[in-house]
């Protein structure tokens, strides 16, 4: 009933131990959700460092710094370092982090299944990474590793064995953090929280997970074949062998973009309501496009193929033109939630409007990829990877940030410095576009995809997107500058600094062991704001009262 | 289809120039729109002292309403984009001239069949094949190794080259001159210098290019 | 009392249906592709979760929670090393095989003690 916490028998094993020792084997999912942001935050590191000395190499035509082999390297580990290592598993880490919390639950479902998924993602993201101390490198066959290329002939060597392996492991990891959050949503709500009173933000984690459980699974069996292909061989034979991986891989590799989205439109959702002073704006109409969403995310994959011949690409140009649909409906949501409030702009709000803005060049740019003969022209170049930098960078990273900072104060108790947030959020916006938006003329004129040289013509675009992402690194060390600032030297938080709506915020910052010593009752999906207004309408009402 | 004539050509360039503009500009307006919207509502409900905000949650008959209106773009879209599509299988034109394309790490055949003509070459020496202006030109696309993709950026087409399958299409080259191709699908280290290039010759110039290279 | 008559099922059985339905569509669209049955590797683990959570919710009260368990990062250990073993060679297998191996008799000691210590109070 209202009023009573969430209970918890403790077996404290721990003690003697060493603090840290016991901290990289706790099971409390707050741990685990911070153990993986400081993994995440690691390969972010290492991937990006990738990606600055790529646009180094890219700033002049020719080749000045590092050889193809080199630069082949480069690419493939940045970007399986981003997908695989940083931004799937901080999407599924925040959710570890938030939803016992938003559910009212005093700890995940299945908490060593958790803290088992992350040690086995972290051994995963090392194993792929150690590949650069091997004799023919890392892998570099991209993050799709395409048959027949990253067959043992195509790309011979232990690096590229470690890779697959390190891939497999990671994924199942990230795996298997999303079946405990599957399971806490259906098992440990609290009492009154029904489906339909669930945070924004717990929904969209729910879609994620439904999109974890059907397809990760597919890319770890996708590995393994791989990996037999390259020490047995005869897996994908034929003239459809190549085909058939495709297949399994996109069937994966489309949707994880999702689960590299949906976390972060329902932060974004949570900050623009809570510093619009308003609940979320048409939250039914929410849950029915994310199912619809999530299930059509699914049904895409087959537009990465449209070029092979070997799909049927109406199906999947439909499929892929229908998101739109419920991608409308969330923005339709997002700036209605806005109109009739009164909007604060906080640095949380300031990354959820950067969200807003940027990502949506990427959407649009998705719905002309959709078209076969559009794609025809801007498949395999630099016009795509502009599309997936605004989508993930310009889009999801700044929905991230967001989460991030608005969820910062709730985790450590200490407050984000504000103007170096915002300063950090300018940098950052400046360095995104600066970036990427050249690469889309890149593309149309001509640049193809993973090349470390390319015809004169191009060298003042490139050199214009080199400077961008010299910026964006300064904007993440600003960012990461405030961590450091604002942990050394604290501002107490308080439980709800932000006046937010949801349940975590009922709790102290940081939150105790088991989440809560007592609920507050849940009647909608902005149970504090219910309090609130109904606190509002009862003072209301003893004014009106004749004394 | 008309027998021999111009107007009935494939061209990969028309047909992508006919909805880019579309795509684009739907595009645009949209991103306007929202952005409009937002602004909008960043400049009107910003807080001041005294804004009470409401509390209307929900309208589902807008969202109703959104919903439909996206759907019918996307209909429009879709259906463009089919009709595009349909113009670009296949037509295995009588008159067609035909070039096989063989992709390999890291260079290009290029043979015509049954004229007795090849040419071939890789990222050292960048291969050139001929064809004359106004058209149909029917590829036959595969790979000896790996997969490759043939982007000629002028057509605004490309294709896989996939290992034990062979890939159709045609194309029409309208303007006489030199028109650059490139390898876009990753195929290992030399994939940035796998470039060839296309001559575009008037009729007569594209027989005494291929006497000259038989 | 965790709230939903069927225990949360309800959206996950919704998403079923329409990733069947949109499979069906693709099976249709590409006469017979194998690759339509992709689109049940997920209705069908899900549905069974849903029937096995409507079956047997959670039981609400006091969950047994441990706050470490080193078992689990030692399996974890011998997992990763099998793993590599797989290019790296059977020795590396066997090693990691046996490191997990050992971690699993140590979990379910773990578990059992807490289990039995728990029933004493």
């Amino acid at each position: 009933m209202a009023g009573d916490p969430p209970v918890a028998v403790a077996i404290d094993r721990g003690a003697g131990l060493e603090r840290g020792f016991a901290w990289l084997a706790a099971t409390d999912h707050k741990k685990t959700a911070a153990k993986i942001a400081v993994a995440s935050l690691f390969f972010f590191g290492l991937s990006g460092l990738l990606a600055l000395t790529m646009r180094a190499e890219l700033a002049q035509p020719g080749l000045q710094f590092v050889s193809d082999h080199t630069y082949d390297e480069l690419f493939t580990m940045h970007g399986s370092g981003m997908i695989y290592l940083f931004l799937t598993p901080a999407a599924l880490g925040l959710g570890l982090y938030l939803v016992p919390l938003q559910v009212g639950a005093s700890e995940i479902a299945a908490p060593r299944l958790a803290l088992f998924g992350f040690w086995i993602y972290l051994f995963g993201g090392l194993t792929m990474y150690s590949g650069f101390l091997t004799n023919n490198g890392a892998g570099d066959d991209s993050w799709t590793a395409t048959i027949p290329l990253s067959n043992s002939t195509g790309t011979p060597g232990v690096g590229m064995d470690l890779w697959v392996i390190g891939v497999a492991l990671a994924v199942f990891g990230s795996l298997l953090i999303g079946i405990t959050i599957l399971l806490t949503i259906l098992r440990h709500r609290a009492p009154g929280m029904t489906m339909l009173r669930m945070p924004v933000f717990t929904w969209t984690m729910l879609a994620t997970v439904f999109m974890v459980v059907a397809s990760f699974p597919v890319l770890v069996v996708a590995m393994g074949l791989l990996l037999a292909e390259r020490h047995i061989g005869g897996i994908f034979t034929g003239s459809t062998g190549s085909i058939v991986y495709q297949h399994l891989f996109w069937f994966y590799g489309h949707p994880v973009v999702y689960v590299m989205f949906f976390p972060f439109v329902g932060a974004v959702g949570e900050v623009v309501a809570t510093f619009s002073r308003k609940r979320f704006f048409g939250y039914r109409a929410l849950v029915v496009s994310l199912l619809f969403f999530t299930a059509l995310s699914m049904s895409v994959w087959g537009h990465h193929m449209f070029i092979t011949g070997a799909v049927k690409n109406q199906f999947y140009s439909l499929t892929s033109q229908l998101l739109a649909v419920p991608a409308g409906i969330e923005y339709l949501d997002l700036i209605a939630t806005m109109i009739g409030g009164a909007i604060v702009f906080r640095a949380p709000m300031l990354f959820a409007l950067g969200f807003i803005v940027q990502f949506l060049l990427g959407g649009l740019t998705g719905i002309i990829l959709a078209s076969p003969p559009l794609d025809y022209h801007v498949n395999g170049s630099y016009f795509v990877v502009a599309h997936f930098h605004y989508t993930l960078l310009a889009g999801s990273f700044f929905g991230l940030l967001a989460g991030v900072h608005y969820w910062f104060p709730k985790a450590t108790g200490a407050m984000l410095r504000e103007r170096l947030a915002k300063a950090s959020f300018w940098v950052l916006v400046a360095g995104t576009n600066l970036t990427f938006f050249p690469m889309f003329f890149l593309g149309y004129e001509g640049m193809p995809r993973r090349v470390a040289n390319y015809e004169p013509g191009l060298g003042d675009l490139n050199l214009l997107s080199s400077i961008g992402a010299g910026v964006i690194a300064i904007g993440v060390l600003l960012v990461l500058a405030n961590f450091v600032v604002s942990l050394r030297r604290r501002v107490p938080a308080g439980d709800n600094p932000w006046g937010a709506q949801t349940l975590e915020w009922w709790t102290t910052s940081p939150p105790p062991r088991d989440n809560f010593t007592s609920l507050p009752e849940i009647t909608s999906y902005a149970p504090l704001l219910d309090r609130r207004e109904a606190a509002e309408e009862e003072q209301e009402r003893r004014a009106e009262v004749p004394v | 289809m008309a027998a021999g004539g111009k107007a009935e050509v494939a061209s990969t360039r028309n047909d992508f120039d006919s909805i880019w503009s579309l795509y684009l500009w739907i595009g645009i307006g949209v991103a306007v729109l929202v952005f409009a919207a937002v602004g909008f509502a960043l400049v009107r409900y910003r807080a001041r002292p005294g804004r009470v905000p409401s509390r209307r949650a929900e309208l589902n008959l807008l969202e109703g309403l959104v919903a439909a209106l996206i759907l019918a773009i996307v209909a429009l879209l879709v259906f463009r984009t089919f009709r595009t599509e349909a113009n670009e299988d296949d037509s295995s034109r009588a008159d067609a001239v035909k070039v096989d394309v063989d992709a390999f790490q890291w260079g290009w055949k290029f043979t015509y069949p049954g004229k007795g003509v090849t040419v071939i070459g890789n990222s050292n020496h960048e291969p050139e094949f001929a064809v004359p202006e106004g058209r149909t030109i029917s590829f036959a696309l595969t790979s000896l190794d790996v997969i490759h993709a043939m982007w000629i950026p002028d057509q605004r087409f490309k294709k896989d080259a996939i290992p034990g399958r062979v890939n159709h299409f045609d194309m029409e080259f309208d303007e006489p001159g030199r028109e650059q191709g490139l390898c876009s699908e990753f195929c290992g280290f030399r994939h940035s210098g796998m470039r060839f290039g296309v001559r575009v010759l008037s009729d007569r110039g594209y027989e005494r290019w291929l006497a000259t290279h038989r | 009392m965790n709230g939903g008559a069927k225990g949360g099922g309800g959206p996950l059985l919704a998403w079923a249906a329409i990733m069947i339905a949109l499979g069906t569509m693709l099976a249709i669209w590409s006469e017979g592709s194998a690759t339509a049955l992709l689109f049940l590797v997920g209705p069908i683990p899900l549905i069974l979760v849903a029937a096995w959570n409507r079956a047997r919710p959670a039981p609400g009260g006091p969950r047994l929670l441990a706050r470490v368990s080193v078992p689990v990062v030692v399996i974890a250990i011998g997992a990763a090393l099998a793993a590599i073993g797989l290019t790296g060679g059977l020795w590396l297998v066997l090693i990691g095989g046996e490191v997990a191996l050992f971690g699993l008799v140590w979990l379910a000691r773990e578990m059992t003690l807490e289990r039995r210590g728990v029933g004493r109070r």
